[in-house]
């Protein structure tokens, strides 16, 4: 039979950081607690015959929260062979408090003291002999993040659960609380078929600990005969049972610090000082901003734009000079054969104004193939010449002279159909459908990347904890817990998981509101619409992709604020207490890491539900009913087809939001499937009529195209992430009510960005513009009017 | 002919993504995250 090694320590000590790397598996690892709700087991690499089980991080073994009850009830229930109690280093006496309880449980323990390197560097010395000799269980030193005494502690690990000799603690309460812990051993406790595990269950009994008194079966006579003793113990120490215990177990802990333990510095750390300008309580929100503006700008708009413009343009598009080779000089070849035939087009617009040719200068369009703004140029007769020599001695620029041109994969695909008399049909399908859709998704992967390198680091290094500290003492100025904040940074990779977990929020009514509210924030998947409303729409500007993040905390916020002010939501914020790890620079191989894990579903999900969809998008965007029949349709006809016809009966809906068309609609619509559909969508059906970018531009104004990048960003998430409240909220009911805050909160802010941004966008005052007007007006009615739950 | 062999090709992708989906839903993962429902932590992303 093989052997069970449970790893057991605090939050954010590093317990899946020592599980990935003794196991070789991928466990997502967080800065923050509340990363591990549910126990994880995986095969040590070095002996498959060992199995770690990494528990959720926890303070103690009292049933407060959701982690504590999961891990408690592993290590009591099903007993593992060992216990490694992963302790933090540089937090030695707050961690140490859980190992005066873990080795009550009779269970051989082995304790690993990790970041020792941290340690080092700080100057600080751990007397681990003496620790050991102190506590009774073994002690070693580990770095699992630098791989240090890994096989050490898994071998002292296995060596104690083969000896399988009885934990038995050294410490010992004061004489009444020990003379109270014998009686209840006494009276109820020598049915216990695990005898070793006798004097925790004393101590919870005397701890007054419910879940254990259930768990025993004890009679209500039993609990009165116990409650005698506590009570009398209680009287003696004049303090309540709960608090004597923990008393006495960091009484002990100092006298274990105190002769193992010597700090070198006094003065603060190096994390101290940047925390003292991170955190600062008028820095910090600026400094927030900044950082997740440059994060989005760089993703967006610079670096990942370029990746992406090869992806788009090249791989999902005509092609690609290798290594760029060639490249340079053919856009000048192209520019020069462009300026000349614009210079020939305007000359022939004169001469049919006119009616004669230009003596003098004339005019010729020139339009930003960013923006569509068309510029008029001045050119002369001279100029006109010379065009037309030059058109006239060159040929029109062909990739493929210019370096080696590797063709898309568009063209290929084509190329291959057109080589086999594949129908024209069929051909559609694969080219205009899935190429085309699945392309416009997949084409925004490099973007996705870039992000997600930065979120990993931000994470990793630190950073997202203090965002979390930072948005508690926002949230509980409008009574929220940052407890709430944590779900949402997890939001950002996946809105399944953020909404997942929630689950360690014990406050029923504040669980509750932040899974209505964690997919406000941007997804990995909403990334490709938001660069493409960006791209589209707006020119690339850089504003739009931060905007849209500043927009999500916004929506989260006011959601907060007017819900707390309702009945269902009223209530104190609980309390969140949170640990701030050392700032470090994390290692490029967990950034790598995290970045793929994350990426890679992106990539899979493009391969299967989206491809599913774009073969389901193509086939209802050109079939439809004409007047001679169901038949397939024409580009030009795309108007009768099933979708259209779908999007005409809903669009009413999106008109007073400035996007009333069936095209958007029915993008909002498939977007419930998966957020990238919208993108995959609006390839499909703008491609139809051209050139995807500009169909879009000419389709949107500035505000309507906000307000439905907005409605989309706050709307009911996809069916996924709607699953995941149905599951997480338990109740039709409470799922609905859900879903329909979501979706009325989007539309609202919607109307308001295209009914009061029309104003700023030169498109004038209308009746709409009153209804924005109004809907700001109750907006801000929900926010400041007066809290009567508040106590 | 090719038609038909594209066809062909098509409707095997789409059983193998639709048969990938079921059974990964049958083993608890979810089909749009990946992720192993049953022992989420909350953490796969």
């Amino acid at each position: 039979m093989g052997i069970r090694i449970a790893l057991a320590g605090n939050p954010n000590c590093g317990k899946t950081t020592l599980f990935n790397a003794l196991t070789g598996s991928n466990q997502f690892v967080g800065n923050w607690p509340g990363v591990t709700v549910e126990y994880k087991e995986g095969k040590y690499k070095g002996d498959k015959e060992v199995k770690i089980v990494d528990l959720p991080g926890i303070y103690s073994l009292s049933p407060y929260t959701l982690e504590e009850v999961v891990s408690r009830n592993y290590l009591i229930d099903e007993k593992p062979e060992a216990i490694i109690n992963v302790i933090d280093g540089t937090n030695l006496e707050r961690n140490l408090y859980l190992t005066t309880q873990i080795v009550e449980l009779g269970i051989p323990v082995v304790i690993a003291i990790n970041m020792m390197d941290v340690v080092e560097k700080n100057g600080d010395k751990i007397n681990t002999k003496k620790l050991s000799e102190e506590i009774g269980v073994p002690v070693i030193e580990i770095s699992a993040l630098k791989n240090r005494g890994l096989k050490d502690i898994v071998d002292a690990a296995v060596k104690a659960a083969k000896e399988a000799l009885p934990q038995s603690p050294k410490h010992r309460f004061d004489g009444s609380v020990e003379h109270a812990l014998a009686h209840i051993e006494e009276l109820c406790l020598h049915n216990v078929e695990d005898e070793n595990v006798q004097r925790w269950y004393s101590i919870k009994l005397f701890e007054r600990d419910e879940k254990i008194q259930e768990k025993l079966g004890l009679s209500e006579e039993t609990v009165n005969h116990i409650e005698k003793d506590i009570a009398s113990c209680e009287k003696e120490l004049d303090d309540d049972a709960e608090s004597i215990i923990t008393g006495e177990r960091y009484n002990y802990i100092g006298t274990i610090i105190d002769g193992c333990v010597k700090k070198a510095k006094k003065g603060l750390t190096t994390s101290d000082k940047i925390d003292r300008i991170v955190t600062n309580r008028f820095l910090a929100l600026p400094i927030f901003a900044v950082v997740m503006f440059l994060v989005y700008f760089v993703s967006v708009t610079t670096v990942g734009s370029w990746a992406t413009d090869w992806a788009n343009d090249g791989v999902f598009g005509d092609g690609w000079h290798l290594f760029a080779i060639g490249s340079a000089d053919y856009n000048d070849a192209v520019d020069k054969y462009n300026e000349a035939d614009l210079i020939i087009v305007g000359y022939d617009l004169y001469c049919e104004g006119n009616g004669e040719g230009p003596t003098g200068d004339f005019k010729y369009p020139v339009e930003d193939e960013e923006t569509a703004a068309v510029e008029y140029r001045t050119a002369t007769h001279e100029d006109y010449v010379e065009a037309m020599e030059y058109i006239n001695s060159h040929e029109v620029p062909e990739p493929e002279d210019y370096g080696v041109w590797i063709p898309g994969i568009p063209v290929f695909v084509e190329s291959g159909l057109d080589a086999i008399k594949c129908n024209d049909a069929v051909k559609g399908l694969i080219l205009d459908g899935i190429v085309a859709g699945v392309g416009a998704v997949l084409g925004f992967v490099p973007q996705i990347l870039v992000l997600f390198i930065f979120l990993a680091f931000l994470e990793a290094c630190g950073y997202m904890a203090r965002v979390a500290f930072i948005m508690d003492r926002i949230f509980r100025k409008f009574g929220l817990s940052g407890k709430s904040f944590i779900p949402m940074l997890i939001g950002t990779g996946c809105g399944i998981p953020g909404i997942m977990a929630s689950r360690t929020i014990e406050n029923d009514r504040d669980r509750k509101m932040t899974i209505m509210t964690t997919t406000f924030i941007p997804c990995g998947a909403k990334l490709p619409f938001i660069a493409m409303v960006a791209g589209a729409i707006f020119g690339g500007a850089a504003w739009v992709a931060p905007s849209a993040y500043f927009l999500g905390i916004f929506a989260i916020i006011t959601s907060g604020i007017m819900l707390k002010k309702t009945k269902i939501f009223a209530g104190d914020p609980a309390p969140f207490v949170m640990e701030l790890p050392a700032y470090h620079w994390p290692t490029l191989s967990n950034v790598l890491r995290s970045m793929w894990e994350r990426g890679w579903s992106f990539i899979k999900k493009a391969g299967t539900i989206i491809l599913l969809s774009t073969i389901v998008v193509w086939f209802t965007t050109f079939f439809g009913f004409t007047p001679d029949g169901f038949r397939m349709l024409e580009e030009e006809e795309i108007g009768m087809s099933i979708l259209a016809s779908i999007g005409k009966g809903l669009s009413w809906i999106f008109i007073p939001l400035g996007f009333g068309d069936w095209e958007a609609t029915v993008a909002s619509i498939t977007g419930l499937v998966a957020k990238e559909n919208i993108v995959g969508t609006l390839a499909i059906i703008y491609g139809a009529a051209g050139d995807v970018y500009e169909t879009m531009r000419a389709a949107f104004t500035d505000a309507s195209g906000f307000a439905f990048l907005a409605f989309n960003l706050l709307c009911a998430p996809c069916f996924a992430a709607m699953g995941a409240i149905k599951r997480e909220m338990n109740n039709t009911k409470w799922f609905w009510r859900a879903i329909g805050y979501q979706c009325g909160f989007a539309w609202v802010i919607g109307l308001i960005i295209y009914q009061v941004g029309k104003l700023f966008t030169g498109e004038g005052f209308t009746v709409g513009t009153v209804f924005g007007i109004a809907a700001i007006a109750c907006l801000l009615y929900g926010l400041f009017r007066k809290d009567k739950y508040a106590n | 002919m090719g038609t038909f062999i594209v066809v062909l090709i098509l409707a095997a992708i789409v059983a193998a993504i639709v048969y990938s989906i079921v059974k990964a839903r049958k083993r608890g993962e979810h089909p749009a995250c990946g992720g192993d429902c049953d022992h989420c932590g909350g953490g796969c992303h």
